[in-house]
């Protein structure tokens, strides 16, 4: 099923392993449990929609593998909160936008996965370097 | 005023009930009572209490006195979802708060609602402690606080540490839906109007499965009737649910004894078991 | 490559744009000496007060931080940096690391946090010359007591091998319960590090972004609550001394355990407004059952122009059930396994 979908499986070097000792004090959950170092992907899908919750947004995204069957799949980033702060809104990733998911995949197999990078198809990464005009609330009317 | 009206009248019927003689009389007299105390409904019987800055001063720790929360609907004694909690576990009777007592949802909505009902004990959002969305926060069997200042008012509530701030300067448009809403307010006399926009269709209105859409617009009217209570009301707009625009009107009381306090409620720890108690390691059961 | 992204997006200036706190205003002196960097001399400063009289401690406030709680043990008894090496720690901590690298592990496997705008690099952050934020010489949270080691060891050791046994093997903020930061004592989060303080008739309300909990601060002087009652957050009662917001907070749980204490844990917090920008919040905790002394930080709180967000945490927490049911995917796995290795 990976396959068909054409995931890279990549053989993670046994030293990256090392970074998933411990949970930090400061960020949500501890990523070894919930994702695998040894299951790299790189999605390439259209966007279905985004869930703007914490504490972790998850972006849908549908992938077409090469036989033509489409797989939505599920894909975890950070607490959209900021992002609000700097002047997006929940029209910043309308639904049908190309992107590329490059991360890892959940550690029970499902079709879940953490975005690492995220990038559109024309490789601008996504969210980054928009400009913030209404980060203190755009005014109604 | 509406005491005074109401206090008019009633002297009014009782005299009547003295002698059937006068009975006519006494209808013709009960007839124009409304009419004689019109002008008075113009004058404002209760004048809140101001704050520093000259507004209604809302402070304070409220709670409902009514079983909205099980139905917003008038509903008779009934068995409750859980039968081993027998009496505990029962919905206690009440009084309509939606004005009209109907809810005028169209057809397909009107049956979800059905639906809704039926599996309440695992679809309704406070089963798994989610928070209540507006106008539900109010009317729960918890207290909530207000903190009011000038430029914004802060309104605490003890279920689930559900908070919402209303912003009382330039309205501002809400930047996406969340489970409190977004919320803009101002003053209409002694009345604070709270506009709330930008909520997400998780929430429920009640645990029999009354719901809304993400398309929900509420208006909220807090008006002071006495130093201990004051009138809630909350206009419900959702084209994508209800044919038309409909209320809910209720009173909120004051707690007034000495050092009341929101305690904590978070009631996280007392769903997890039934949320993630199947992903238990096999072993540690 | 993180940096490259960074110093090529708009984000730079704003990582600038931060309140510098001076020496003398650290040791509790006069407003004046707070000054922006770039500023000419400071102005006079009036203390704005609310109708009511109250200091007006009112608005949105960060207390995002490049400062370590802990000073680094090769800078002994240096309580401040001179004003020079303080721009140069701030510019290292803002440019050269992540957030990931500042909490030491997961660098940048997990998503990448400046992409989302969590990096502390990209919001505003209030800066200080301190070196750590504990005060005084030692700069360090004082020794266990050899009760608290004991305690620590054995829930330690309880816990060993049974981490993802279920969700009550997790840490309270992975189960959205309370944040590790939220307090009290208040202190930095790695983000959405905001508070908002709003001010009623005789009490103080104090709302952290994580995770929407509104603490209601009475002033009017009643007493706590009475000993039978716990909270995960503790129990607060506030009074002025003279422009100085004081909390006492008590009765917490035994299961709050901030940094290991234990239900006898005491805080008391100051809160100073010393400029427009910057309210100076400092707390000193103690118990006996935990360090061998009280112990005392002190950090800034710089306004934010833009609002609190809902951060509603358990509402969206589908980590918790992903992480259980990997850890139930490896237990299988492992069972396989090891049924395979007994067949041959």
């Amino acid at each position: 099923m990976r396959s068909r979908i054409r995931i890279q499986l990549a053989i993670a070097a046994g030293a990256m392993a090392l970074f998933w000792t411990a949970s930090p004090a400061s960020a949500h959950h501890a990523f070894a449990a919930e994702f695998d170092i040894n299951r790299p992907i790189k999605l390439r899908g259209t966007v279905t929609k985004m869930d703007w919750i914490n504490p972790h947004s998850w972006i849908h995204i549908d992938v077409k593998g090469p036989d033509g069957n489409v797989t939505n799949w599920m894909i975890e980033g950070g607490s959209p909160n900021v992002l609000l702060r700097l002047g997006f809104s929940k029209d910043a990733l309308p639904a049908g936008s190309e992107i590329v998911m490059e991360g890892y995949q959940a550690k029970d197999g499902s079709n879940r996965g953490v975005g690492r990078v995220l990038t559109f198809a024309d490789g601008r990464k996504l969210f980054l370097g928009s400009s913030a005009p209404g980060a203190n609330g755009e005014p109604d009317k | 005023m509406t005491f005074k009206t109401s206090g008019i009248r009633i002297g009014l019927v009782a005299q009547c009930g003295w002698s059937r003689r006068i009975a006519i009389a006494c209808a013709a007299l009960a007839a124009i009572a409304p009419a004689i105390s019109q002008p008075a409904a113009q004058t404002p019987a209760y004048r809140a209490p101001r704050t520093s800055d000259g507004k209604p001063n809302l402070n304070g720790i409220w709670q409902v006195l009514n079983t909205a929360n099980w139905d917003i609907q008038g509903h008779a004694a009934a068995p409750g979802p859980m039968l081993p909690l027998g009496a505990i576990g029962a919905v206690p009777p009440g009084l309509s708060v939606v004005e009209g007592g109907e809810i005028p949802y169209l057809p397909a909505a009107a049956a979800k609602k059905k639906e809704n009902f039926a599996n309440r004990l695992t679809l309704d959002p406070e089963v798994k402690c989610y928070l209540p969305g507006v106008p539900r926060a109010t009317y729960m069997p918890y207290p909530f606080q207000i903190v009011q200042s000038q430029k914004r008012i802060m309104i605490s509530y003890q279920y689930a540490s559900a908070t919402r701030i209303i912003n009382m300067e330039n309205p501002k448009k809400a930047p996406i839906d969340s489970w409190m809403g977004w919320s803009n307010g101002h003053w209409e006399g002694d009345t604070l109007v709270v506009d709330v926009t930008g909520l997400n269709d998780e929430t429920w209105f009640d645990r029999a499965g009354d719901f809304h859409s993400d398309a929900l617009h509420v208006v909220e009217r807090y008006t002071p009737r006495s130093p201990d209570s004051m009138r809630y009301e909350a206009t419900i707009e959702d084209p994508k649910v209800f044919s038309r625009p409909w209320k809910m009107s209720m009173l909120l009381y004051r707690h007034a004894e000495d050092n009341a306090q929101l305690l904590e409620f978070k009631c996280v720890e007392f769903v997890e078991e039934l949320m993630y108690g199947h992903l238990r390691k096999k072993s540690s059961q | 490559m993180i940096r490259r992204s960074l110093t090529s997006s708009f984000f730079v200036p704003s990582a600038i744009a931060v309140a510098w706190l001076t020496m003398p205003l650290a040791f509790g002196q006069a407003p004046s000496a707070v000054a922006a960097k770039t500023a000419p001399a400071p102005k006079p400063w009036t203390l704005p007060h609310l109708p009511d009289g109250h200091p007006d401690f009112e608005g949105v406030w960060t207390n995002a931080s490049v400062t370590p709680l802990e000073r680094p043990k090769e800078l002994g008894a240096k309580e401040f940096y001179t004003p020079e090496e303080a721009a140069e720690h701030d510019k290292h901590e803002l440019e050269d690391r992540t957030s990931w690298d500042r909490l030491g592990n997961q660098a940048t496997v997990h998503y990448d946090m400046s992409q989302f705008g969590l990096d502390v690099s990209k919001v505003k952050v209030a800066l200080s010359r301190r070196t750590s934020l504990i005060i005084g010489p030692d700069g360090r949270v004082p020794p266990l007591t050899p009760e608290a080691r004991q305690r620590l060891a054995d829930r330690a050791a309880k816990q060993r091998g049974h981490e993802f046994d279920s969700y009550e093997n997790r840490p309270l903020q992975e189960r959205c319960i309370v944040w590790a930061n939220e307090g009290p004592p208040m202190l930095p989060a790695a983000y959405n590090s905001n508070l908002q303080i709003v001010q009623g008739d005789g009490y103080v309300g104090i709302l952290q972004e994580i995770i929407h909990d509104a603490r209601m601060i009475p002033t009017d002087g009643r007493p706590h609550l009475d000993s039978g009652i716990r909270q995960w957050m503790g129990d607060s009662r506030g009074h002025w001394e003279g422009d100085t917001l004081v909390v006492d907070t008590t009765n917490f749980t035994s299961r709050t355990a901030f940094r290991g204490s234990t239900e006898t844990l005491h805080v008391v917090e100051r809160f100073t407004r010393v400029s427009d920008d910057t309210i100076l919040y400092e707390f000193t905790v103690d118990d006996p059952a935990t360090w061998t002394r009280p112990w005392t930080a002190q950090l800034p709180l710089v306004k934010v122009d833009a609002p609190i967000f809902e951060y509603a945490c358990h509402e969206g927490n589908l980590g918790m059930p992903n992480t259980l049911s990997g850890a139930r995917a490896a237990d299988k796995a492992a069972a396989e396994k090891a049924a395979q290795k007994d067949a041959k």
